[in-house]
């Protein structure tokens, strides 16, 4: 029996993906677990297995295209010998309610989340008053953003009633004009944003201006632990290294356990408090920051952990993650050390409520017992959200992952 | 068994021919100078249609070609101050009344050309070009060539069109006392429109010294005139008018002098219009540079016939036979005028650059600038410098209640008794006590020539009282009964009063008011119950203001009089009976252009309305206890709307409501919403929302009418929608 194949929902709460490339021809047959097409969302690269054996029968849309979740890509057949009706096939999806060619739909600018209507009135004053209408569910019709909606975000004086004219005069709070859209596609000089630079830029500009920071700072003595990483490294049978990072992750895992206060998510109607420590490591993939997650990392020895942040790192490199890979992590490392960069901070990824900035170990004199003496010396940032975790839990986070740097013994543990 | 009595027309219908006694007769300086006139106009038109032949000429070239006798012969005897207009067939009339003007002495055809000549030559081709330097700045062209100092009032595309409008140049003349007269030619096509026949009937009844002088050269484009009409002898449409009415050989400039004559005598007696119809033939198609047998609606054998009659050939040769020229002085004439043509050419055209040989173009420089393409739609207001305005809450004197009916017609009566030139005129406006609605009580006891009752011819009357505007001695102030009559008017409202000032060059003043009421909720029915306003704003020319208060009616009317454009002045007959204060004794005050009212400020929605819109308005405002500021736009179209107190208001309060009475589909808001959108985009918090009547026009049925225009009810319903959409509740 001839049946759709459909765009899946790669990751929750995405409604769209790209249909990269076809793995599969029309004809080509295939079995359960087969990759059929190639697919593409804002954060990765991913097959499009078969769940059932069978014959491709046609591809109902070129690769390349943005898909809507739900919209059919191609027909599928039992065998190559049925001549399926894709007529009556996709009127079926029509009533069904579903979208027969989203194909031919004009991409939705934002696939995240559904268009947000704002009044004119309302983008003027957002633009003026540098309001984030982001997530602002309007009053209007069909929910446009109205006046009425924003009044209470806006932070300077706006024309009160039976003001005549009474524009806000003067500059201000963000007065510099949107800079100018260069549309000329045709610029050498104009590199289209990929969807996951999007995807980081809207990311971080909604963490940086609603999340209130805090920042916390320690240097570390990391003497013993880049002696205990030696030894362990030469025991080490099957000749994996394990890293500096691969001890900062773990240390902050235990930590994260000693100190559950700092180990949570803010979200506007209640506190997260993870079970466990799900800790993302940020990963330069050359096309942006990736940060697939250590689920769990505190129960797994430092091995462990070594070849599953090496793996994941790998694959985001590749574009090759799967969804659950990246997503849910409640802690972020991230490490520049191997920029040489001596110290950082870094910006939160929401809706987690801290990230650990680590610089590059260096060599400091430090005193000891009032003598001044060469030590080898690694700086790490806490940032944190103030709205989830205030001074003294997240000082305490940061004395206890000092503690098990400093004497990394414990960390393996 | 009936009698049957002849029965005759009470004026003569008359064909003139002259005899070769005649020309013998003739003022030797006379023919010389209508050989000299003609022979110009012909090789003028022929320099036309050269120009036409080489793509030079944008449009139609509307050849006169073989009726250049008739224009020469009826023009020659007019004077300066006697008038012509024409229709798109006009070249040679319009040449003919400018020379006449410049070399009142006539012109010597062995004489070498006056300088005069030559400019008024190229000046003229220069507008049939399309330049800057021609009479009306290039805009009019072929078809619209004026030269006021001349006496030409301007030729017209539209069929019929110009001739109301001389009838109103001809009632100033009479009315001013002169002996003056006004000629305005047209053809045979244009003879059964209701333009040229309403205005026979109207210049009959009042006597006016007006000419309708008929080309029939027997085609309006390929259609016969005798396939069109069962009395092809076109001057007896005079005779039933009771117009005395000559036909003549129009081919023959002694005859068409001779008719003119007698014509002149009648009218400058004081003895009423006249008809004449020149029978004539134009040698080449409707325009171009083809003959009509080119596109086989009439014969070689026939083009041949009349083309032996040429006019040109028929007085050089009574001038031979006279011995007054010589052939060498006819070749001479004709080198000369060809010779001042082709310097003219030489003047506006230039080899075109790396075109092919002999391939010339329009001197780039010549062309008018494109930014002239909006100047001088309307007057540019320099006739208010010395206004003194006032407005109710700020009058310094007392006041005193009264109806606003009677203040319409207590204003007007008050500038007719200080402004000798306005006058009145409209069906009814002298009987009744004022007129059907009391809205000219009074005007007729004391200004009786100046109060005019008209027949039921609206085009007519509405385009005499333009021709009138125009003139520039008097100041009509026209009333519609109804505003849906203007669609019987509709040419002279748009295409001549509305467009005159700019299609001439913009200096043209067109100081007309037109008064109208509207009449929904009077039972009047579907033909009766339109709201100009739609209609007016969307045609360029006009200003529109409807006051909705007695006080607001004297201060806009007397500003509308003042108004050296045509101004639409909206009344409605539910405002009539109503009373309010106004001055004891100041008529004299105006409110200017571009002033709206803010009858209630608030802060939800702005409401733009005006006429008994606003009233009604508030009175919804005040049910649904909305608070909206409420303008009474008071001034509608586009150059005089008070962007100013609009756009303030919109950006105080976000939302904006253009409320209107009556329908959709002639309705008034389109534009303003389609204007404000754009003036006041990143203000808006919701669309414009409009409040009209149905899309049908009301009816008769009480409850039909009342389901078909818009009232408090349905500003109240827009009123909530509009907070409502604005996330309140």
């Amino acid at each position: 029996m001839a049946r759709l194949l459909r765009m899946p929902e790669i990751a929750a709460g995405t409604g769209h993906a790209t249909l990269l490339a076809w793995i599969l021809q029309p004809g080509d047959a295939f079995v359960a677990g087969d990759e059929i097409a190639e697919l593409e969302t804002d954060k990765a690269t991913v097959g499009l297995p078969a769940e059932h054996p069978g014959v491709v029968g046609t591809h109902l849309l070129p690769a390349g295209r943005e898909v809507e979740v739900g919209a059919p890509l191609a027909v599928l057949l039992d065998s190559a010998d049925e001549v399926p009706d894709v007529e009556a096939l996709l009127n079926g999806a029509d009533e069904n309610g579903e979208t027969p060619r989203s194909g031919d739909a004009a991409p939705s600018p934002d696939p995240s989340r559904p268009r947000q209507f704002v009044s004119p009135l309302v983008r003027r004053l957002a633009r003026d008053h540098g309001l984030d209408l982001t997530g602002v569910l309007g009053s209007g019709p069909g929910g446009r953003v109205v006046r009425r909606d924003v009044e209470g975000l806006l932070s300077v004086r706006t024309p009160a009633a039976g003001d005549v004219g009474a524009e806000p005069r003067g500059p201000l709070p963000q007065a510099s004009p949107p800079p100018a859209i260069d549309d000329d596609r045709t610029d050498p000089r104009r590199v289209p944003h990929t969807r996951t630079r999007r995807t980081i830029a809207a990311r971080l500009t909604e963490s940086k201006t609603t999340v209130p920071h805090f920042y916390l700072t320690a240097d570390l003595r990391v003497d013993p632990l880049l002696e205990l990483r030696d030894r362990v490294n030469q025991a080490s049978r099957d000749g994996q290294r394990i890293s500096v990072n691969d001890f900062v992750v773990r240390a902050a895992a235990l930590a994260l356990t000693e100190v559950p206060e700092v180990n949570v998510a803010w979200t506007p109607d209640a506190m997260i408090r993870h079970e466990h420590a799900d800790i993302a490591v940020a990963v330069d993939t050359g096309d942006g920051l990736l940060t697939p997650v250590v689920h769990s990392a505190e129960t797994k020895p430092i091995s462990t952990l070594h070849a599953e942040i090496a793996d994941l790192a790998s694959r985001a490199r590749a574009g090759k993650l799967r969804p659950h890979e990246y997503a849910g992590g409640g802690f972020t490392i991230s490490n520049l050390g191997m920029h040489g960069v001596p110290a950082f901070a870094a910006i939160i990824n929401p809706p987690q409520a801290a990230i650990l900035a680590v610089g590059a170990t260096r060599e400091a004199p430090i005193a000891v017992s009032g003598a001044v003496v060469a030590a080898k010396v690694m700086t790490c940032t806490l940032s944190v959200d103030h709205r989830a975790v205030d001074g003294a839990p997240a000082a305490r986070w940061l004395a206890c992952f000092t503690a098990l740097v400093e004497d990394p013994v414990r960390i393996l543990v | 068994m009936p009698v049957e009595h002849p029965l005759t027309a009470a004026v003569p219908w008359t064909e003139l021919t002259v005899s070769d006694a005649d020309w013998d007769a003739a003022d030797p300086r006379l023919l010389r100078s209508l050989l000299s006139q003609i022979q110009l106009v012909r090789s003028f038109e022929e320099t036309v249609l050269d120009l036409a032949a080489k793509g030079l000429v944008h449009g139609p070239a509307h050849s006169s070609i073989g009726q250049e006798g008739a224009a020469a012969g009826s023009i020659i005897g007019l004077e300066s101050a006697d008038l012509v207009n024409g229709s798109h067939r006009g070249h040679h009339q319009f040449l003919a009344k400018s020379l006449a003007h410049l070399v009142p002495e006539g012109i010597d055809p062995v004489a070498p050309l006056d300088d005069r000549v030559r400019v008024l030559m190229r000046r003229t081709l220069a507008e049939i070009l399309g330049l800057a330097q021609g009479f009306c700045n290039g805009r009019g062209g072929s078809m619209h060539l004026r030269w006021a100092e001349a006496g030409a009032l301007g030729t017209n595309a539209i069929v019929g069109g110009g001739v109301p409008p001389a009838a109103g140049a001809a009632w100033a003349h009479r009315h001013a006392g002169t002996e003056n007269v006004v000629v305005s030619y047209f053809g045979d096509g244009a003879v059964n429109i209701g333009s040229v026949l309403e205005t026979m009937n109207l210049a009959a009844a009042w006597k006016l010294p007006l000419c309708f002088f008929i080309e029939n050269n027997g085609y309006a484009v390929s259609t016969s005139v005798a396939e069109v009409t069962g009395e092809s002898r076109l001057s007896g449409r005079g005779p039933g008018f009771g117009i005395p009415s000559w036909r003549v050989d129009g081919m023959d400039p002694l005859a068409v002098h001779l008719a003119m004559t007698e014509a002149l005598a009648h009218m400058r007696a004081g003895n009423g219009p006249t008809v004449i119809e020149a029978e004539v033939y134009r040698f080449f198609h409707q325009n171009g540079p083809f003959p009509g047998s080119a596109f086989g609606y009439r014969g070689k054998e026939e083009e041949a016939a009349w083309r032996a009659r040429d006019p040109l050939a028929l007085i050089s040769h009574h001038l031979q036979r006279r011995e007054l020229v010589d052939q060498d002085d006819l070749d001479n004439l004709r080198a000369a005028a060809e010779q001042a043509m082709a310097s003219a050419v030489a003047e506006l055209t230039e080899e075109e650059p790396g075109g092919r040989e002999g391939k010339r173009r329009v001197r780039p420089d010549l062309w008018p600038r494109r930014d002239f393409v909006d100047v001088g739609i309307r007057s540019d207001l320099a006739e208010f410098a010395d206004s003194r305005y006032e407005e109710a809450d700020s009058f310094p004197h007392p006041m005193t209640e009264r109806r606003f009916v009677d203040v319409v017609a207590r204003v007007v009566e008050r500038r007719m008794e200080t402004d000798p030139s306005v006058v009145v005129l409209g069906e009814d406006v002298h009987r009744l006590k004022g007129g059907t609605n009391g809205a000219t009580r009074g005007l007729a006891e004391r200004f009786p020539d100046r109060v005019l009752g008209t027949p039921i011819s609206e085009n007519a009357f509405l385009g005499l009282a333009g021709g009138m505007a125009t003139d520039g001695r008097f100041r009509p102030v026209v009333e519609f009964m109804y505003p849906d009559f203007v669609w019987v008017a509709a040419d002279q409202a748009f295409n001549q009063v509305g467009k005159a000032r700019h299609m001439f060059g913009g200096g043209t003043d067109v100081p007309l008011v037109l008064r109208t009421k509207v009449a929904i909720g009077t039972g009047y029915g579907s033909q009766h119950s339109m709201d100009p306003a739609g209609i007016f704003a969307t045609n360029p020319g006009w200003r529109i203001v409807a006051p909705s208060t007695p006080f607001d009616y004297i201060g806009l009317m007397n500003t509308a009089l003042a108004s050296n454009d045509p101004v639409l002045v909206i009344e409605h007959s539910d405002l009539y009976p109503v009373s309010g204060l106004v001055p004891q004794d100041d008529f004299d005050y105006r409110i200017p252009i571009g002033s709206a009212a803010v009858r209630r400020t608030g802060s939800q929605v702005t409401v733009l309305t005006y006429l008994a819109m606003v009233a009604w308005s508030i009175e919804a405002v005040t049910a649904t206890g909305i608070d909206a500021e409420v303008i009474d736009l008071r001034w509608l179209d586009r150059a005089s709307i008070d962007w100013q107190t609009i756009e303030a208001s919109v950006r105080k309060t976000g939302n904006v409501m253009i409320v209107e009475q009556g329908s959709r589909g002639t309705s008034y808001g389109g534009w303003l919403a389609d204007e404000l959108h754009r003036r006041c985009f990143d203000w808006l918090d919701q669309p414009i929302r409009r409040v009209t009547g149905a899309e049908s026009a009301p009816s008769i049925s009480r409850v039909l009418e009342r389901a078909a225009h818009a009232g408090v009810e349905e500003i109240s319903a827009a009123l909530l929608a509009a907070v409502r959409d604005s996330g309140g509740h």
